[in-house]
């Protein structure tokens, strides 16, 4: 949590989002019907479905409001005139670029590309590994350098996925290579770990690191992934190349 | 002889749950993964009863039941190895713990804190699932006379006393976020008219918000953020020696566990509010009553033992509410409340009709994970403990991997995992942002009960509030709102200590004038 005069400088810009968000919701619960009729039934203002969306936004402009008066009156406008001033300054670019902000964007972009564009697409127990290998190399050397280093290797990799995912790569090259875009995958996941290798090859300490990161990346999935798939019957989002690897195994399709 | 045929079929359940071995590993198991994730500084119980729901999904309800509740009470139970042995709590129920559990491990105590931490807990939730059974048929007698006008100003009493009692900052923090709760569950077909509300168009969104991947993104996602970017590193251990069940000092203080119990079962029955508070107020009172109060935070067992009790006892608390009116009592209760819903299980009222041996299953339950827990903390604990030493770094992002499968294998939906990833960015910046997120969740889980409740209520009294005001019951409800709400207002409270100020300085007067009369006289 921050702290206290910066929590209520926080607290007018959260307060006016949360005012507007409120509004927005007592702005589409007026779209709903009130008194007309919807599926046969004419409705009455006390069953209508609007009654307990406006109800909450109601409250929820109200809270808005009340934040912002509150957090108005301890800092003062002076205080929010300056937070203003540094929200259009050199200062905010610094403050974005600082290493703790970058780790929260490594974390959001890890888990972002990890749900929106690998998990729906790619064979679940690669995407794992890739997200796990990814995520441990990266924080686990406890090294700011290596994370900014590891981070942008891995947007480069990502940004190339959206693109061969978004022109449509996919679909041609699926066609003529089975299982093309989890073969690219796996290569990606070498390549990540050739690179982090590359980076800390020079110090046994982070050498042992590398050596039980990678480990527990590629072990832990597997456990989690075969309880979940074999044990409590649960397909995976996406099942490719090595789930039907796995399949073999387990119902001995050889 | 209808206690007697009570306590008959708890105990019938006890030894027909305890005979089977496949029962007897699980609780085991189950209890062991609960202190793990209790003792791990960065996970809860709430994130382990969340994680472990969707390993439940294929299981009947009593073995689902037994594998939750038993990690609910290990990891209640657990969060006091960090706190003791890294002077970092487990979890935040443990919190108070660490102030004179610390000190005690430093002394070389640690062996003993933890043998006494281990034998409190087992009397706190024993304590508290005595009172389930005891206080529950009462409950439910009274609930049963709930009307829609009742249950729909409980829900929302739920989310207020939630809001204002779980606020690290503003009490309106805590409310807005309870009515962001509010909002979600409005998303989705209403229940009474079938009209989409906030669906845009999106099939997915037809069904409403489901509430697992909520509670797995809002406990989860921001927890695993916190840890790793604040570089979060877990200190070195302190040493400690054999673990004794210290059953000398618990009889010396057993007016004391008697009293941290009782606090603990009633911030626990208190929808939305847990463990935490619990053990800070059981904490307080020991203080305050204590005959020694400067011993506190220099490693006070009867410190460490009333934290203990209260925190485990608030896990049968929790359950009262959640079982008689299926208003979760605390976050984990909440998590619980998700899970008994899969399994086709609708706590409330109609509970004892239409599954009449169920609160007795969640008792007997409890009793077999407390006495599961004391002898996993007692055999094991030297073993347990070694988790502390896996690196943070390491096992947050398997973590992660949990929240992912976990919210989509409930209902094999992908479309969960699109929800839960907002969800949880969007609370790791309220909680940055000083809002409590137990309200929030609440807010989801209680939103259709007042949403419908509400319009029903109206429905019947042809769109009058007067039966809020002519019901005995709603009007108290309402009453302990308002006060809920205005009590939280400077204007209020000078208001208050005005009155205050006026009724003690007359009351002085009228003592000066009675002294001074005689005098004259």
């Amino acid at each position: 949590m921050l702290e206290k005069e910066k929590l209520r400088k926080a607290d007018v810009y959260s307060g006016i989002i949360i005012f507007l968000f409120g509004a927005w919701v007592v702005w589409q619960a007026s779209k709903m019907p009130m008194k007309d009729s919807w599926g046969g039934v004419q409705n009455v203002w006390f069953v209508s479905p609007a009654l307990f969306p406006l109800f909450v936004g109601a409250m929820i402009m109200l809270l808005g409001l009340l934040l912002v008066r509150t957090a108005l009156k301890t800092i003062g406008l002076k205080a929010f005139g300056d937070t203003l001033q540094w929200l259009f300054s050199k200062n905010l670019l610094q403050f974005l670029n600082t290493m703790s902000v970058l780790r929260f964007y490594a974390i959001a972009v890890l888990f972002l590309s990890l749900v929106y564009l690998y998990i729906p697409r790619i064979d679940f127990f690669l995407s794992a590994v890739l997200f796990l290998s990814v995520f441990i190399l990266m924080f686990y050397f406890d090294e700011a350098e290596l994370l900014k280093k590891l981070f942008f290797f891995y947007l480069a990799g990502t940004v190339f996925f959206i693109i061969y995912f978004a022109v449509g790569i996919d679909g041609l090259l699926g066609s003529v290579l089975p299982f093309a875009k989890d073969i690219l995958t796996l290569g990606f996941i070498l390549v990540y770990c050739l690179y982090a290798w590359k980076l800390i090859r020079g110090n046994p300490e982070l050498r042992k690191k590398f050596r039980t990161g990678l480990i527990v990346a590629v072990v832990a999935p597997f456990v989690i992934g075969v309880i979940f798939k074999y044990f409590l019957l649960v397909p995976m989002p996406a099942e490719g190349m090595v789930v039907a690897l796995l399949d073999a195994i387990w119902y001995f399709e050889f | 002889m209808m206690i007697l045929e009570r306590i008959g079929t708890y105990f019938q359940m006890v030894f027909h749950l305890a005979a089977d071995p496949l029962n007897i590993l699980i609780l085991l198991s189950s209890v062991m993964m609960g202190i793990m994730f209790g003792a791990m500084p960065g996970l809860t119980s709430t994130l382990g009863v969340a994680l472990l729901t969707a390993l439940t999904y294929g299981m009947d309800t009593p073995t689902a039941m037994l594998c939750l509740l038993s990690i609910y009470v290990g990891g209640t139970y657990g969060g006091s190895y960090a706190s003791i042995l890294i002077n970092i709590p487990g979890t935040a129920a443990s919190a108070a713990t660490a102030l004179d559990g610390y000190p005690l491990a430093c002394k070389g105590e640690g062996g003993r804190a933890i043998g006494l931490t281990t034998t409190a807990s087992a009397i706190g939730t024993i304590i508290s699932m005595l009172f389930l059974v005891s206080i529950s048929p009462l409950i439910s007698f009274f609930a049963l006379q709930f009307t829609s006008f009742e249950f729909f100003l409980l829900a929302f009493f739920g989310i207020l006393i939630s809001g204002t009692l779980t606020s690290p900052d503003l009490v309106i923090k805590g409310w807005i976020a309870g009515f962001l709760g509010l909002f979600l569950a409005c998303v989705g077909r209403d229940q009474l008219q079938f009209f989409p509300r906030y669906t845009f168009g999106i099939a997915e969104l037809d069904s409403g918000v489901e509430v697992v991947p909520v509670l797995i993104g809002a406990f989860g996602i921001p927890q695993i953020i916190q840890v790793l970017k604040d570089r979060f590193q877990i200190g070195e251990t302190q040493k400690f020696q054999r673990i004794l069940p210290e059953f000398g000092t618990i009889v010396r203080n057993i007016p004391r566990i008697i009293r941290s119990a009782l606090i603990g079962v009633g911030i626990g029955s208190v929808p939305g509010i847990g463990e935490d508070i619990a053990a800070w107020v059981s904490y307080g009172t020991a203080k305050n009553t204590s005959k020694h109060p400067e011993r506190f935070g220099k490693g006070e067992i009867t410190a460490v033992l009333s934290t203990e009790v209260a925190n485990n006892a608030c896990v049968g608390g929790a359950m009262i509410p959640l079982l008689n009116l299926g208003i979760p009592g605390s976050p984990p209760a909440a998590m619980l409340l998700g899970a008994l819903m899969l399994h086709g299980v609708t706590p409330g009222p109609m509970i004892t009709f239409e599954h009449p041996t169920f609160i007795m299953e969640v008792a007997a339950i409890l009793l077999l994970a407390s006495l599961s827990m004391w002898v996993v903390g007692m055999l094991l604990a030297k073993q347990v403990v070694k988790v502390l030493r896996i690196p943070v770094q390491l096992f947050m992002p398997i973590i992660g991997i949990l929240c992912i499968i976990g919210s989509y294998s409930l209902g094999l939906n992908i479309w969960n995992l699109y929800l839960m990833l907002p969800v949880g960015i969007i609370s790791y910046f309220l909680i940055e942002m000083g809002y409590p997120i137990a309200p929030l969740v609440i807010g989801v889980i209680l939103g259709p009960m007042a949403d419908e409740n509400l319009r029903r209520a109206l429905m019947v009294s042809q769109g009058s509030f007067l039966p809020v005001f002519t019901r005995p019951v709603s009007l108290i409800l309402f009453l302990v709102i308002v006060w809920t709400v205005v009590s939280q207002f400077p204007a209020y409270r000078n208001f208050k200590n005005k009155l205050m100020d006026k009724v003690f300085r007359r009351k002085s007067c009228e003592a000066d004038f009675d002294i001074d009369g005689p005098e004259e006289g």
